[in-house]
């Protein structure tokens, strides 16, 4: 099978063979028209040997529906709200983004003023309070058809609860306008609240033909190089859906890529038996961090991007502004400041030579000796030591400092960002750090392992064979996956049980269903139920998992919120009403997965070629400088140990094995680094 | 850079700096995970910090504006009652708008750090309950006359001594509020974020030493100094003289006088605020601690929105606010509602440095702040429940852009209520919720625009409070260097035959079954004159209906 991730700055191919036999990719993106890198990757993928008839599924990571939104280059929708409401989207929740501005940017408006139309009609919680009426259907349709717009949202009051009204102007505009997309709030987002349900359709209807557009020429392209595998694409919530259905599921794409990597990272502590894991994602311009405490990625019933939310699951992932290009200045009180500036891929870090003049995380680390000039580097390019030397140099100067503590002092102040950071994530999710196994890829997260490791007191770090390819291995790992919701907000009381348990079975069939049409049999589906259920009172809900879907289920789901409750939040109120909120379900489609490949084995001591040379590393907790062995990562072979301070090389990465460290090499070329000897 | 000699090295002190931000913060995490009440979770009414020995501000994790440099006079007091008599394991409890808090149902609890048997600091965390007892269910009210009317007072007491719970305060609390189950667990998780503060204060002891983290303490404050003496030296000298008004006095009273008088001299900024108006019969009066809150927002806002919140933000500072005025009031004033005048504070000052600097000016964001309290029977469970609303409006034009539409301004961002929560938990249905054509100041760049949204209580009478600003048209918002104003606040009524019905926009009343209340917010000012608005952008307005007739 095959896997492309595309990326900000790169597309990444993977090729994995049944015999272990494991090609990759790496060319530059292209945003204008993803698909030409997309196609360029696949095809050095072929020149390399890999035969296109042999090609049984190829799955796809894309920044198309991100980059959309955050553009602005969505498609023109006009929005049918109910008689009263067409500015939901214009006063959106009532906040502003961002408190201590005076010159606060106005948020993207995701439907213009003008082609927010609305309808006579009403539903409240009670039922119909104003019918809607054949004519005024015909007239709001023709309003629609006037405007020409390349998509139509519509988002009525109370449609999660009753969706007759949606459903007949839904109809109405498909008769009338069979070439736009229409997407009704209850059809993507069956769940109260108006503003994120009405925001949720809007981008549905806004992204339907950006990604309808990309995956048609992404298919063609597949064929035109004789590829006529299944095209899957990776969504949010960490699976997959078949390319046909992904047009009508676009605003589940949002997530696509950084979903994908830490989908991989589930499935490499599932291999090693690891249920709690921190995946640590860290590139030139920022950090993706997600902690997992049961072996899964934590999934959240919706996500926010460029300030819109979006009622789908999405692996609950947070971002950091911190990356190998994080710019490093000195402000006027005489701080070192680390960030939230990038000097991003283009200049890049002053020691990519293409006229970076800012101080960057990356250049700090060229001083430090922990990356080098003679070390290969994604890109194939070259660093230059001078220009590193001399852009530290400017900072040391103002504070007073030696060119070797400013360096040191920028990598601690960069670490401990990184750690404060982390820090809060775990606490707020009341999870205690310690113990955990960090997987450690992209370019940078590599080099900075050891140090987290170190400070957190962790269990051990993994780093796998390709770290910069890592988000493309992860979509080698992923099944389908179908999320299904409906709010309910009814009290926890055996008289409403049948009614929930039939949402459940309607569900679950429909779920089936579309997964045998998407060709995995039922024998391969795997479900999984959840209710989001809170105190009477409480403003914010707990989704619980239920085991069984049954009446005895949902009776025992009044204990399992009060120990989940007291679990996230210290305390629970066995004597409070229930309120259960809404019911989830989630269908799984279990695909075939090939093996990841293997290495050969050797000796506890890496082979001669292993060991390309020493170096001296200055570091923050060292008093004086050590010398670094350094390998190259492709000639380590499993069973191999390395004992830090050690330095472990490799064209898409830098690992770091701090002095008192020790690395492993497995398997499956996995490099394992603990504190203490071998 | 200043030339000032820095005790302990750049980088040991961005590190110890940083493991202080961490404890607040994670403080912070603690405190909203496992409180109980929404308005700590959801809405992050609340501060965590810790502070040096003498009760200096250190480091506060940022949450929400109108809580700046919070606490700061309460560990100030404390110190002042208990002296020598405070101990290892004490945890205080204190709420007294006249000794260092801010209103009644902001609920200090501070814990002193000793280190070696020695006071070295304090963590602090501060969170708004939902209720502290008093008249109003909700504690707060305009019409309130006195403190005594706002539920418990607590001077710093202890609510631990040595370690346990002190089961004197626990029952005065608990026989004196609605809820003291959200209440009393809110508090445990209070002291559970000022205990785990304290841990992470000593393990960065621990690694750093007693001496460094004590120099980190001053340092810190020094910095932040720095930045905004230079911040400050880097604008032009100047001074500008503003006013503004609350609509009232809180009861229906005459309007209530801000003034302030800002003049800037090299890197001192001076705020004279002795033109405002005495202190008043209703519930608007500003306690100290909360009119300090408003220096440090100003002051962020005009010199850097990243700065960290510490008390070197207030030094570059000189004020006099004399004690007996709105903004410093004597016991036994009422200050329940002190936020609606301190959104009108912020915007006299943001007027004040708009005439000084005019190249920064900005329009005025709306300040109408509408809030509601519907007593209903929620239709769900047939229980009595109070919904509670707040409508923004909109924000100014400034030089970057046009105002925002339809928002919370200033000092808080308190979000809208969904319609479909609302009309799922009470008696009520919300008909309309739309931004106003018109209501926002025209001007090369136009104000955002404020929301009318109509309130409809159905099936029964219900009991209702509602207050907001600026339906007096002489205080509508304002715009900036020949910006148009905008147009101002209307509370209205209407019966369920849809007759108007006069009512005051301030209003303890029972409205009838079927009746409707309609809220107009304010929109923002805008800035520049309307005639250099580019043709486009008004055909767009034009084509958006956004003007008005």
């Amino acid at each position: 099978m095959v896997a492309i991730d595309i990326g900000g700055t790169f597309t990444d191919a993977v090729a994995m063979g049944s015999q272990g036999a494991f090609r990759v990719a790496k060319v530059p993106s292209t945003p204008d028209d993803p698909s030409q890198a997309l196609a360029q990757a696949v095809s050095e993928l072929l020149a390399d040997g890999v035969p296109a008839d042999a090609i049984d599924l190829v799955s796809h990571g894309t920044t198309v529906a991100t980059n959309a939104v955050l553009t602005g280059r969505l498609a023109r929708v006009v929005l049918i709200a109910t008689e009263g409401f067409r500015d939901v989207l214009g006063y959106r929740d009532g906040t502003r983004p961002d408190i201590y501005s005076l010159e606060p940017a106005r948020p993207s408006e995701l439907v213009r003023r003008r082609d927010r139309l609305e309808v006579r009609e009403r539903m409240s919680s009670r039922g119909v309070v104003t019918p809607l009426v054949d004519r005024e259907i015909e007239r709001v349709v023709r309003e629609v058809a006037k405007l020409r717009p390349d998509a139509v949202a519509v988002a009525l009051l109370f449609s999660y609860l009753d969706d007759r009204h949606e459903r007949a102007v839904g109809d109405a505009l498909r008769a009338r306008l069979p070439d736009s997309p229409v997407s009704l709030s209850s059809e993507v987002a069956r769940e109260f609240r108006e503003y994120p349900r009405t925001a949720t359709a809007a981008l549905s209807a806004g992204l339907r033909p950006v990604v309808g557009r990309y995956l048609l020429d992404a298919r063609q392209e597949l064929e035109a190089l004789g590829i006529a595998a299944p095209l899957m694409v990776m969504q949010s919530n960490g699976g997959c859906v078949p390319a046909e259905r992904a047009e009508r599921e676009a605003h589940r794409l949002v997530l696509s890529g950084p979903a994908a990597g830490v989908t991989g990272v589930a499935a490499l502590g599932a291999r090693h038996g690891l249920d709690r894991l921190m995946s640590l994602d860290m590139g030139g311009t920022s950090l993706d961090v997600c902690l997992m405490s049961d072996g899964m990625p934590p999934v959240a019933p919706s996500l926010t991007i460029d300030g819109h939310p979006i009622l789908a699951p999405a692996v609950n992932i947070e971002t950091l502004g911190a990356g190998g290009g994080s710019v490093v200045r000195v402000d006027g009180a005489g701080r070192l400041q680390v960030g939230p500036q990038s000097a991003g891929a283009d200049p890049g870090p002053a020691a990519y030579g293409r006229g970076g003049e800012d101080a960057t995380v990356t250049d700090a680390h060229v001083v430090a000796g922990t990356l080098s000039a003679g070390s290969p580097l994604a890109g194939r390019l070259r660093l230059d030591d001078d220009a590193a030397r001399e852009v530290v140099e400017r900072v040391a100067a103002p504070l007073d400092l030696s060119l070797e503590r400013a360096t040191c002092g920028i990598l601690a102040v960069t670490l401990a960002q990184i750690i404060r950071a982390l820090r809060r994530v775990s606490v707020e999710r009341g999870i205690d750090p310690r113990g955990f196994t960090l997987v450690a890829f992209g370019g940078a997260g590599p080099l900075h392992a050891g140090l987290i490791l170190r400070e957190l007191d962790l269990a051990s770090v993994l780093v796998p064979p390709h770290p910069g390819l890592f988000s493309a291995s992860g979509l080698v790992a992923a099944d389908l996956r179908i999320d299904a919701s409906q709010t309910v907000l009814a009290p926890h009381d055996p008289a409403g049980f049948e009614e929930m348990l039939g949402w459940f079975r309607l569900t679950a069939g429909q779920l089936v269903a579309q997964l045998r049409e998407d060709g995995v049999p039922r024998s391969r589906v795997r479900s999984v139920a959840s209710i989001d259920c809170r105190y009477r009172g409480q403003g914010y809900e707990l989704s619980v998992p239920l085991p069984s879907v049954s009446r005895r289920g949902l009776h025992t789901i009044r204990a399992d919120f009060d120990r989940l409750h007291r679990s996230v939040y210290g305390h629970a109120n066995e004597g409070e009403p229930l309120e259960l909120v809404a019911l989830r379900l989630s269908a799984f489609g279990g695909l075939s997965h090939a093996e990841p490949p293997s290495v050969a084995r050797g000796g506890s001591t890496p082979r001669a070629e292993a060991r390309v040379g020493e170096r001296p590393l200055l570091l923050p907790s060292d008093r004086r400088p050590a010398r670094a062995t350094v390998y190259r990562r492709g000639s380590l072979c499993a069973g191999n140990r390395i004992a830090g301070p050690a330095i472990v090389e490799q064209m898409d990465s830098t690992t770091l094995v701090l002095a008192g460290q020790q690395a492993r090499v497995d398997g499956h070329g996995n490099l394992w680094i603990g504190e203490g000897r071998p | 850079m200043t030339g000032r000699r820095r005790a302990v090295d750049p980088i040991t002190f961005e590190l110890v700096h940083a493991a202080l931000l961490s404890a607040a913060e994670e403080m912070g995490g603690v405190l909203k995970r496992s409180s109980y009440s929404p308005i700590i979770r959801d809405m992050e009414d609340f501060s965590c910090a810790i502070f040096a020995a003498d009760g200096d501000l250190v480091a506060q994790a940022d949450h929400i504006p109108a809580q700046l440099g919070a606490m700061s006079l309460v560990v100030k007091s404390t110190l002042t009652r208990w002296g020598q008599a405070i101990a290892d394991g004490d945890v205080f409890i204190a709420n007294h708008p006249f000794l260092g808090a801010m209103h009644t149902p902001d609920i200090n609890i501070l814990s002193p750090v000793f280190v070696r048997g020695r006071l070295f600091a304090w963590t602090g965390a501060t969170a708004h309950h939902l209720d502290v007892g008093g008249v109003n269910p909700g504690t707060e009210g305009p019409a309130l006359e006195q403190v005594y009317a706002e539920g418990l007072v607590l001077a710093p007491v202890r609510l631990f001594v040595g370690g346990s719970e002190n089961p004197d305060v626990m029952s005065i609390l608990t026989e004196n509020i609605r809820d003291p189950l959200s209440t009393i667990s809110d508090l445990r998780a209070q002291r559970a974020a000022c205990l785990l503060g304290r841990a992470r204060l000593l393990e960065t002891i621990e690694r750093w030493g007693i001496t460094t983290v004590r120099a980190v303490f001053g340092q810190a404050l020094d910095v932040v100094e720095d930045a905004v003496r230079l911040a400050l030296a880097e604008l032009s000298d100047g001074e500008a003289e503003v006013e503004g008004f609350m609509d009232d006095d809180g009861r229906g009273g005459p309007p209530t006088r801000i003034h302030a008088r800002l003049s800037k001299r090299g890197d001192t900024l001076a705020i004279d605020l002795s033109g405002c108006a005495p202190q008043v019969a209703g519930a608007l009066n500003v306690p100290w601690a909360s009119t300090r809150a408003t220096f440090a927002y100003v002051v962020r806002v005009l010199t850097d929105p990243h700065l960290s919140s510490n008390e070197g933000i207030l030094r570059p500072l000189e004020v006099i606010c004399p004690l007996g005025t709105v903004l410093n009031p004597r016991p036994p004033a009422a200050v329940s509602v002190r936020h609606n005048t301190c959104q009108r504070i912020a915007d006299t000052l943001v007027r004040a440095a708009a005439e000084i600097w005019p190249e920064k000016a900005v329009g005025s964001s709306s300040v109408t702040f509408f809030g509601i309290n519907i007593e209903s029977v929620s239709p769900l469970t047939g229980h009595l429940s109070v919904l509670s609303d707040v409508v923004g409006g909109g924000t100014g034009a400034h030089p970057g852009g046009d105002g925002i539409d339809g928002v919370d301004t200033y000092m808080s961002n308190v979000g809208l209520m969904p319609v479909e929560v609302a009309e799922t938990n009470y008696s009520v249905r919300i008909e309309r919720t739309e931004l106003i054509a018109g209501s926002q100041g025209l001007g090369a760049l136009n104000g955002g625009m404020g929301i009318r949204r109509d309130y409809r209580v159905l099936d029964r009478p219900h009991r209702a409070t509602f207050y907001g600003e600026q339906t007096n048209p002489d205080f509508r918002p304002r715009g900036a260097r020949d910006g148009g104003d905008a147009a101002p606040a209307r509370v209205l009524q209407f019966d369920s035959e849809g007759k108007s019905v006069p009512i005051p926009p301030k209003v303890s009343t029972t409205l009838e079954a079927g009746s409707l209340v309609r809220v107009e917010t304010s929109g923002g000012g805008g800035r520049g004159p309307a005639a250099a608005r580019p043709p486009e952008l008004i055909a767009t307005d034009r084509d958006d209906g956004r003007l008005g007739d």
